[in-house]
């Protein structure tokens, strides 16, 4: 791969291109009306697909926190009409790479040495691409080692990025502008920690060292003696990424057993450690054929405020909504329901979360659950299409639901996802179940 | 050989005195004279090494550029860079060195402007230093078919390349961000941009293609 083929290098410049992209899905919309004018009928599918084609084509020439945005965004497969989430999904996996003498440059001034002066080998090229930095292979005695190496600047321009992508962002996903500042400043903190990789690094060490009992689970082990603020070393991990994974055909058995792992996994660390590993998409995941699975990539982590904690597990009880003052309460309590809203609106959207939440708990609700049904990811997709097409949803001014969900829900978005390309049976009984019985 | 090393001492004497007048003073000493009474040595003396003050700090630039390049072409992974990966190497050295004596290099900078540089003495020699430098780059990256070669614009992509140093220079000097991040960010950018419109790209093919039609109507 050419090294960084196109940067877009001010600002100005970077909001250009988005414009473009905004300007470049109104000509689809354009497009899309006129020709159902013309012949009568219209064909959505078609128009998302161009919307998504532009939009990644946009996305895939930034880096950074435009990049995060846009893995984020295909994380909420309930958000999204499912177009945008395949061209998203590519997103995950490469973004144009640092230069070499930059590289250098990053080790001289944290190690006062160069990447060989510390290491025996150190592949010149990055072997992968983290969101906010990337990857090269290292070795040091019997040591094979990963060294993820941050983009400069990073940090500085989070804020300065995520403010441009705010309106383009409304108007291509057709969010209202208070649903998306409502979930940016959630977004921008995480962000924010993830720039650390101090922070990464204590968060590595604790997790793997609390969730180390869960068997089939491995975790790197981290060097702070060769990371700084914008270096951090550990293990390098074996084992396929899960696109080529499934492409050897692993039986129904290792899949089940995979996906339980990771389910255990997510499991301990929401109900006992009440923090969690918030980015489960495939790429920080490695899967070996023995069914063992290697997590890596700590960057972003939720911390799951306890009164939040309770109340969102309160109200994924199965038939809640049957125990209408209590689900009200709850509603309220969660800021899904306002106080401003009309006795309308109230009902309205007293329906709407009900189903909503039916759906998504439903995995909880049965002693075992079959992720590889389609038909429930159907369900889920159509959650975008309600959205997008409710009214009383799109006019709303103030963005609705904690913002603590916003990340809770991605892990689960891209729990079920991930179980659900492994198409694996997992028994779900869990230990949300005593609070379901409380 | 006592006198040369005499004089090598003086020498970097006065580039020493010179530094801390202006970075005590915020500018240049009166006059040659004045300077040279400072210092007790004749004036003769002086201008046996420099003819003016900018002199001094024309001097100051090139010994960074050469400090650097030797810098670099010490490390044993040098000789397989690209021209490209020399090039930033040797920008991020350079703004390196820099860092130890901005106070210093921005009260030069003051005096010059950067919008036309052209009669800046104290950037005179650095210019032909770089120049040279980037001259041996482009004809290595013309060699190995990195860069493009253009007929008429291979003899002004040195000059290009030292307008993106002037560049280069101006944005550091105005870069208020941590560790200078701002500017490595620059750097690796203008490069980048600048290989990339260097190289066999599209724009050959094109005129290429556009000379053939025209040929063969």
């Amino acid at each position: 791969m050419k090294e960084q083929d196109k940067i877009y290098s001010s600002r100005a410049q970077r909001t250009g291109k988005f414009l473009k992209t905004g300007a470049k899905v109104g000509a689809n919309y354009l497009k899309h009306y006129s020709k159902k004018l013309v012949t009568g009928e219209s064909n959505d599918a078609e128009l998302q697909e161009a919307n998504a084609n532009d939009v990644y084509d946009a996305l895939s020439n930034l880096k950074g926190s435009a990049l995060k945005v846009a893995q984020m965004l295909s994380m909420d497969q309930g958000l999204l009409p499912q177009a945008y989430t395949q061209k998203f999904a590519q997103a995950q996996y490469s973004a144009p790479p640092l230069s070499y003498p930059l590289v250098v440059k990053t080790f001289q001034q944290y190690f006062s040495k160069n990447p060989l002066e510390i290491f025996e080998d150190f592949s010149r090229q990055s072997v992968a691409a983290a969101s906010i930095g990337q990857v090269h292979r290292a070795k040091k005695g019997d040591l094979d080692l990963a060294v993820k190496v941050q983009y400069p600047g990073v940090a500085n321009s989070i804020s300065s990025d995520l403010k441009m992508v705010r309106p383009v962002v409304g108007a291509m996903f057709n969010i209202s502008q208070a649903e998306i500042n409502h979930y940016l400043a959630e977004v921008e903190g995480r962000l924010m920690e993830e720039t650390d990789y101090h922070l990464e690094l204590e968060r590595g060490l604790r997790i793997c060292k609390e969730c180390a009992h869960i068997e089939g689970l491995k975790f790197p082990q981290y060097y702070p003696e060769y990371s700084a603020e914008r270096v951090l070393t550990m293990d390098w991990m074996s084992g396929l990424h899960l696109d080529k994974f499934l492409e050897t055909n692993p039986d129904q058995e290792t899949r089940n057993r995979i996906g339980q792992v990771i389910w255990d996994f997510y499991d301990y660390q929401i109900h006992h450690l009440k923090e969690v590993h918030a980015d489960p998409h495939p790429g920080n995941f490695l899967f070996e054929a023995d069914g063992s699975v290697g997590v890596i990539d700590f960057g972003c982590i939720k911390v799951l405020p306890p009164k939040f904690y309770e109340r969102y597990f309160q109200i994924m009880r199965p038939a809640i909504e049957q125990d209408k003052e209590e689900f009200l309460s709850l509603l309220y309590d969660l800021e899904f329901l306002l106080k401003s809203d009309s006795q309308e609106e109230v009902e309205h959207f007293q329906a709407v979360y009900a189903d909503v939440l039916g759906l998504l708990g439903r995995p909880f609700f049965e002693e075992e659950f079959d992720f590889a049904d389609k038909s429930y990811f159907e369900e889920i997709y159509g959650l975008a299409d309600v959205y997008q097409n409710d009214k009383m949803i799109r006019k709303a001014k103030a963005g609705r639901g904690p913002k603590d969900a916003i990340y809770l829900n991605r892990t689960y978005f891209g729990l079920y996802n991930m179980l659900h390309l492994l198409k694996a049976k997992i028994k779900t009984r869990s230990a949300v179940d005593q609070l379901f019985l409380a | 050989m006592t006198q040369e090393t005499d004089s090598k001492n003086l020498k970097q004497e006065i580039i020493e005195k010179y530094q801390e007048f202006l970075l005590l003073e915020g500018k240049s000493p009166a006059s040659v004279y004045a300077f040279c009474k400072d210092l007790e040595i004749s004036e003769a003396e002086f201008y046996q090494h420099f003819s003016d003050f900018d002199q001094i700090a024309a001097h100051f630039w090139l010994s960074i550029l050469e400090a650097t390049q030797e810098r670099l072409q010490s490390s044993p992974e040098w000789e397989s860079f690209s021209a490209r990966e020399k090039l930033l190497s040797f920008y991020y050295g350079f703004f390196e060195s820099l860092k130890g004596h901005r106070s210093y290099a921005l009260l030069i900078l003051k005096s010059v402007n950067m919008a036309s540089p052209r009669g800046a003495e104290e950037l005179k020699e650095l210019k032909s230093g770089y120049k040279d430098m980037v001259k041996e780059l482009v004809a290595e990256g013309q060699q190995n078919n990195e860069i493009a070669s253009r007929s008429k614009l291979n003899d002004i992509y040195d000059d290009l390349f030292w307008m993106q140093f002037l560049f280069l220079l101006d944005y550091w000097r105005k870069d208020r961000s941590a560790g200078f991040e701002r500017s490595d960010e620059a750097i690796e950018k203008s490069v980048n941009l600048s290989f990339d419109l260097i190289e066999k790209n599209a724009l050959d093919s094109a005129f290429d293609f556009g000379k053939f039609m025209f040929q063969n109507r």
